[in-house]
């Protein structure tokens, strides 16, 4: 993927991440079941967001690097 | 030997092995200021993982973590969102700064500020504000320490007593070895809280209800109310929509705002550490779902804690856990509050001296590193003698420095990243938008939706900062282009490198 693609990806990301996680793009998501690992699927979401965050950002860094070398 | 004699002897074997690692780390670095403030901008990967992790969780989040999860349910779980939300961006704008500090030899986010947009009066206010915001937060902190520390030994050694000592160690590595020392006692906190919260979190809940399944099946049948945000406020009742939302966005926007996290970004070896730090936060993060999960175990204890902050000590000491587990367990407490404690007693210092002193006075490179070692000390004192009142304002006090502290974003975003900036709009930005955010906290009823001051406060100050910017005359080119990438060249070099 180009950098600015990759760049527009990981900043709509983002944003995706903020509205899910607020009013009231969390309310589809605010449930109790089905429970994660014995977790409120709530409390699991967030957790997966975050870990995917991680995964993305490490995406990215690799785009960002090969541009980087050139 | 009586229980919580052992227990204190773990206590004093971290104490020990901290004060060590302090003292040890200072002795490659050198003396200059640039060495105290910013490390040499020697800081690898490994330190900048945990000095990151560890600065920005603090006692706050071990000790009142689990709090919030007890009393206030899913309430928490804006802890979980924010920290990741505010860091990624850090992958962009971190290298940046570190960037611009390198060549115009910046080592603090006010430097920044002030070089794109000369003003002394920016330069002292942003001394002011970050004084006003630490020392209660450094204050917290100590407490923190002291009450760990007397719950665990039945009060043989009293809060005054264990937070004294505690941060008279903090203080005494800081001065030797400045920033160097708070990196590589970091490294060996931030293991420290990991591993315990960890443990902790996943050994109590099988203790006490046979695993996490069964303890929220519990909790689900007997207190719902506590398992789907915005949960409850202090006072038990249901928190509102627009306060669980707010405190998200003003967390995540002030996150590295605050200077002892954004002066960081001076000190990492290359860009590479800082984007590499960004990338791997995440995995620091998830240490809040065990210290959740440690405050969920508290909800259907039959007994109650004098206050929800004690819920983790409280647990760890009614469940019969091992006298050196239950050390572990304070060491763990004590490196999340001495980690951020360290970091914000250097960050102070550093700050006034560099920002709110030296733009008024010549000082060689030796005495200000010595001011801001007596400022150290001072702070320090200023903040334990409020430790020692207990007064619940604080943690008021704190919550609001988040409405302050977010309001820096505009303009550094300003200074890195819009050519048509100016100091008068900058200026004027930053009056409007602290003015509205000191108001509604003081005013929080008129708060329209719950909304936080600090998100009401940049609603004012963005449109003013872009307003009044362009209604004074530009900057001059070649001045912003040593603060904005240009989209065809690298930065301008400056012509003359300051010290």
């Amino acid at each position: 993927m180009s950098l600015r693609r990759t760049r527009w990806a990981a900043a709509a990301f983002l944003l995706f991440f903020l509205v899910v996680v607020t009013w009231p793009g969390i309310l589809p998501f605010n449930r109790v079941e089905p429970r994660i690992l014995g977790m409120p699927f709530i409390m699991a979401w967030q957790t997966g967001l975050l870990i995917l965050t991680g995964i993305l950002l490490y995406l990215v860094d690799r785009v960002e690097a090969r541009e980087r070398k050139k | 030997m009586e229980r919580w004699q052992l227990i204190l002897a773990v206590i004093v074997v971290y104490l020990a092995i901290t004060l060590g690692i302090g003292l040890a780390a200072g002795r490659r670095s050198s003396k200059s200021v640039a060495g105290f403030v910013a490390g040499d901008r020697e800081f690898g990967l490994l330190v900048m993982y945990f000095v990151t992790g560890a600065s920005v969780f603090s006692a706050f989040a071990f000790l009142g973590g689990p709090g919030w999860a007890y009393s206030r349910g899913a309430a928490a779980f804006y802890i979980l969102s924010y920290g990741v939300l505010g860091m990624a961006p850090w992958y962009w704008i971190g290298p940046r700064v570190a960037q611009v500090g390198r060549r115009m030899g910046y080592v603090t986010q006010a430097q920044l500020l002030v070089g794109r947009f000369p003003s002394r009066f920016l330069s002292v206010a942003i001394a002011t504000l970050t004084l006003v915001a630490f020392v209660p937060y450094i204050t917290l902190q100590m407490r923190g320490a002291g009450i760990v520390i007397e719950a665990v030994t039945d009060g043989h050694v009293s809060l005054a007593v264990g937070a004294g000592v505690a941060y008279g160690i903090v203080i005494v590595y800081v001065l030797r070895s400045g920033v160097v020392a708070v990196g590589w006692t970091n490294t060996f906190q931030g293991i420290f809280m990991l591993a315990i919260a960890w443990a902790l979190g996943i050994y109590l809940p099988f203790r006490l209800y046979g695993g996490i399944g069964p303890m929220f099946e519990q909790i689900a049948a007997a207190r719902p109310e506590l398992l789907t945000p915005p949960g409850l406020t202090a006072s038990g009742d249901p928190w509102t929509w627009g306060g669980y939302s707010t405190a998200i966005l003003v967390s995540a926007i002030g996150l590295q705002m605050w200077p002892h996290l954004f002066m960081k970004a001076f000190t990492a070896r290359n860009d590479d550490i800082i984007r590499r730090t960004v990338i791997l936060f995440p995995t620091f993060q998830l240490f809040l779902v065990p210290v959740f999960l440690i405050g969920f175990a508290g909800v259907l204890f039959p007994e109650t804690p004098p206050s929800s902050d004690f819920i983790l000590p409280f647990l760890v000491l009614s469940t019969g856990l091992p006298a050196l587990v239950v050390g572990l367990f304070c060491a763990g407490a004590l490196s999340a509050s001495m980690s951020t404690g360290d970091a914000l007693l250097h960050g102070a210092a550093s700050v006034v001296v560099e920002d709110g002193v030296r733009p008024f006075m010549d000082l060689s490179d030796e005495r200000q590193r010595t001011v801001m070692q007596v400022l150290i000390v001072v702070v320090g004192l200023v903040a334990y003698w409020q430790a020692l009142d207990a007064e619940s304002s604080l943690v008021q006090l704190l919550l609001g420095s988040y409405g302050i502290i977010s309001q820096l974003a505009p303009p550094v975003l300003a200074a890195l990243y819009w050519r048509r900036a100016t100091t008068a709009g900058v200026v004027a930005g930053l009056l409007a938008g602290a003015g509205t955010a000191v108001f509604f906290y003081i005013f929080g009823e008129l708060r329209p939706l719950d909304l936080h001051e600090g998100i009401l406060g940049l609603m004012v100050h963005i449109p003013v900062l872009i307003t009044v910017s362009l209604a004074t005359p530009a900057q001059d080119t070649e001045h912003v282009a040593h603060f904005v990438e240009s989209r065809t060249a690298p930065f301008s070099q400056p012509e003359t490198h300051h010290a």
